[in-house]
């Protein structure tokens, strides 16, 4: 059975006529690791907050661990980390870099119950994985755009999610963060067993691990397979009218 | 200094430490989510309320608790829906919610026009036992439900989105927030004035935003500030016969003048009011 699965599915922004996403046909299996491309304006943050829950469809159906996000979403969203798209702290945020990892696990604990020492112990492993953990005591808006995202994607394993959900990790970072973030992911999807669904801009920035590349153009999916399969195939070319060396950054 | 019985003296006191404790723990709320408009529009339209509630011969402190409450149900959102910028939510709200509390004011017999008054500016003498009760619940009420909800609440302050895309179920949270400040505010109000409470509310938590960067700390610092600020317009207003509202005022005034020149944050060229997520 497929981990994440969307049948039909139409998303339509809140005062808009038309969707943003379309006809979406998706399945992404256990331990893949998706990459989502596209166009600007494509869809792809749409379709992540569709599979993610932010955002309920306006038809079709979203299944998320065989579970319809519709009816249980609060739940889900606890095993699903997400690392949300251009974020960047204001230097007087008043938040530790601990607490903010901790953040991640507020889910998890429940409503009612307390952090135990346990939660905490959990909390400076995250952090010691994608090493911020010498920032644990540090404001986050101190930190640079690498460190701030390194320390989101703690967040976001703080709270042991079986999927983890980037959309475009890799923007506003220089090319050593991004090759350093990159290579952070890859040892996170070998390590944790994770389903990783990623937007992505730039050809370069797709692993040798990905499984599956989905491309989209104008709200829909217009091809889904192995990415070599989709970065060779005339829809690329026609989505993007250009040869798939030139869509490196 | 005008001489006065100590009983009520004790009154007072205890009732600006709860005023102060209660404003300035919402405060942080209110200054790190950027509600300060909707807040803002609150307490104004709890000003009506109770203005509205003098007129009807009912309890003021109910009607401003229902006056503000409609405005958090209605702004809350609408805000969070429509985007409406600060400015905007503002300069809708303040202008009605001012004329139909001026409104309820010029219907008064002329003997309750001067009670209606005191709603604007505060009132020490208005304390009583039943507002000292009130008082002391609320504010307990805040310590208990910051305490137990804690970790979610830090969350929403730190980035709603976030918060929801992690599993957190947002909105009773947000709302409770909200709910809070109308409370707050209704019932701070015959003491400290509708056109002033705000300034308890905002300026003692951004003066505890200079000092830290730690938002634990921060929950213990607006608070002491809060008091601080509450006990000493109550000396300003004894000493020098000005009204509660307007000392609360200057001293939190003074308060965040100070916390600014000598914040830690400052030091580096950072010491702005965080009022942006």
């Amino acid at each position: 059975m497929s981990i994440v699965e969307l049948k039909n599915v139409n998303t339509i922004y809140e005062g808009e006529k038309f969707p943003t996403i379309e006809d979406i046909n998706l399945h992404i299996e256990r331990e893949d690791f998706a990459c989502i491309m596209g166009p600007n304006g494509s869809g792809k943050t749409t379709l992540l907050e569709t599979v993610n829950g932010l955002l309920t469809p306006h038809e079709g159906k979203v299944t998320v661990f065989g579970e319809n996000i519709e009816n249980n979403g609060k739940d889900i969203r606890k095993k699903i980390g997400y690392l949300l798209q251009n974020f960047s702290f204001d230097p007087t945020k008043s938040f530790l870099v601990k607490d903010v990892v901790m953040m991640g696990r507020t889910g998890k604990i429940g409503v009612l119950n307390t952090v135990k020492d346990s939660d905490w112990d959990f909390v400076y492993d995250c952090m010691e994985l994608v090493e911020v953990e010498n920032f644990a005591d540090k404001p986050i808006g101190k930190l640079s755009g690498g460190e701030q995202q390194k320390v989101m994607l703690a967040r976001a394993l703080a709270q042991e999610p079986d999927i983890l959900i980037l959309d475009e990790p890799f923007t506003n970072l220089d090319y050593r963060a991004k090759k350093e973030f990159k290579k952070l992911i890859k040892k996170i999807y070998e390590k944790k067993d994770l389903t990783i669904i990623m937007v992505t801009h730039s050809l370069d920035s797709v692993p040798e691990e990905s499984s599956k590349l989905v491309l989209m153009d104008r709200g829909k999916v217009v091809l889904q397979g192995r990415p070599d399969e989709v970065i060779n195939s005339e829809k690329w070319k026609s989505v993007y009218g250009l040869k798939p060396e030139d869509n490196n950054d | 200094m005008i001489e006065l019985p100590s009983t009520f003296i004790i009154t007072v006191l205890i009732g600006a430490t709860l005023a102060g404790l209660a404003c300035s723990l919402i405060g942080t709320f209110i200054v790190q989510m950027d509600l300060t408009s909707i807040g803002f529009s609150m307490s104004h339209a709890a000003f009506a309320g109770a203005a509205l509630g003098l007129l009807l011969s009912i309890n003021p402190t109910i009607t401003a608790i229902g006056f503000a409450l409609l405005v958090a149900l209605l702004l809350g959102p609408i805000s969070e829906k429509a985007k409406l910028s600060p400015g905007v939510i503002i300069g809708i709200s303040f202008p009605i919610s001012m004329a139909l509390a001026f409104i309820f004011i010029n219907l008064q017999p002329t003997a309750a026009t001067s009670e209606a008054l005191n709603l604007l500016w505060g009132n020490l003498y208005s304390l009583t036992s039943a507002d000292l009760a009130y008082l002391a619940i609320l504010s307990v009420s805040i310590i208990l439900i910051i305490t137990v909800f804690k970790k979610e609440y830090l969350s929403i302050l730190f980035d709603k989105k976030m918060a929801k895309a992690s599993g957190i179920n947002t909105k009773p949270f947000y709302f409770s927030i909200l709910f809070l400040t109308g409370l707050t505010v209704a019932v701070t109000l015959k003491f400290i004035g509708g056109l002033l409470v705000y300034a308890l509310i905002v300026n003692t938590a951004a003066s505890a935003y200079q000092f830290t960067y730690d938002i634990n700390k921060i929950f213990i610092l607006s608070p002491i500030i809060g008091i601080i600020c509450s006990l000493s317009g109550v000396w300003m207003s004894l000493q020098f016969n000005t009204p509660i509202g307007t000392s609360i005022v200057i001293m939190t005034a003074i308060a965040f003048t100070l916390s600014v020149i000598f914040s830690r944050k400052r030091g580096t060229g950072e010491g702005v009011i965080p009022l942006h997520n």
